[in-house]
């Protein structure tokens, strides 16, 4: 039994699963369901379909060059049956998997932490260049509204009176009009 | 014998037709890594074949790189100037992806190759074939990799991004 890895996407095959093409010159493709076939039909690229990981290797989204993927490899070596070696590989592939699975995940959060500095850094730069666009900070607020204080009260203050009593005093020739246009 | 109205019902869940009979197994075209073969192996063969009757053309106007035979030298030479034929030197700059690659890249074994650059230059015509121009298939070298890229680095983008690096260096 062996577990074989589809052409296009590389996801795991097991037996019983996903088709195999025989082509004419007698190559081989292994598809591991129709959504690959179809994609293998139309022709299309393997490394140029972002689904793929061959598209994640080599646009460096994952973890590509490391000493615990050198374990398990097709080597086409025979090997005669041994108990105690078979029971050997199987623990050795819990603790392999255990740390392959730490690298990768690591090697991803490195990649992006690299992105969200980049982020932070245009946010400061963004909100350098245009500071007149958002609202003053708490500081510069308290000094304006202290100043606004000042004004009100260096103001001249303003009388209010009703229209008709106003048109009275004018008709009568008590006000000019020149001191009405200046209360104004 | 069903009426023409019939016909179009049972037709109209099947999609585009066109599309579908293409990618039918009988209509099969050769995959990148088999013109590629051919390149290698046997493009001489390929551009001076026996008349066969069966063929368009009498198989004597055949393009490699798209594997297609023409009716005469003139349908060969326009299809040279097409969208289709540039795009198909494109694609086959690159190494043909092979399963290797795709076992690789499941995590059997380092992956830790680009696929290597090819030039690919349209076929020599006959005159030029005949003046004893061949097809070859050569990867380009480190140096003109890198020119390349120089080229490549030019456009804005680029350029900014180096500044906003020497910003956060900074």
């Amino acid at each position: 039994m062996r577990i074989e890895t589809c052409y296009f996407c590389s996801s795991k095959i097991y037996p019983g699963h996903g088709m195999l093409f025989v082509r004419n010159d007698c190559k081989q493709f292994r598809f591991c369901r129709k959504k690959c076939r179809k994609a293998f039909q139309r022709k299309k690229n393997p490394r140029k379909a972002k689904w793929t990981k061959a598209y994640r290797k080599l646009a460096g989204k994952e973890l590509t060059i490391d000493p615990c993927f050198e374990f398990e490899k097709r080597r086409n070596v025979p090997v005669k049956y041994d108990r105690e070696l078979w029971t050997k590989t199987i623990d050795a592939i819990k603790k392999i998997n255990e740390i392959k699975e730490r690298r990768e995940r690591h090697f991803v959060m490195e990649r992006l932490r690299k992105g969200t500095q980049r982020e932070i850094h245009n946010d400061i730069r963004d909100v350098q260049k245009n500071l007149s666009l958002i609202r003053a900070p708490e500081g510069i607020r308290k000094k304006d509204t202290e100043d606004e204080m000042k004004m009100e009260e260096d103001e001249e203050e303003i009388e209010y009176m009703p229209a008709l009593e106003m048109e009275k005093k004018l008709s009568a020739g008590i006000m000019d009009i020149d001191t009405v246009k200046m209360k104004n | 014998m069903g009426r023409p109205q019939a016909k179009a019902k049972n037709h109209r869940h099947n999609g585009n037709l066109k599309n579908k009979r293409s990618l039918r197994l009988k209509r099969k075209t050769k995959d990148l890594d088999e013109i590629d073969r051919d390149l290698k192996e046997k493009p001489d063969e390929l551009l001076n074949q026996e008349i066969d009757l069966d063929a368009p053309g009498f198989a004597q106007h055949y393009c490699l790189h798209c594997s297609k035979y023409f009716i005469n030298q003139r349908a060969l030479e326009d299809h040279f100037k097409t969208k289709v034929h540039k795009r198909r030197l494109k694609e086959l700059q690159d190494d043909p992806y092979t399963q290797e690659e795709a076992e690789k890249a499941a995590g059997h074994g380092s992956f830790n190759k680009l696929p290597a650059k090819r030039k690919m230059e349209t076929q020599p015509t006959k005159e030029e074939y005949n003046a004893g121009k061949r097809v070859k298939v050569e990867y380009y070298t480190q140096q003109e990799l890198d020119s390349m890229k120089k080229k490549n680095r030019k456009s804005l983008n680029d350029s900014k991004l180096s500044v906003d690096d020497q910003e956060m260096k900074n």
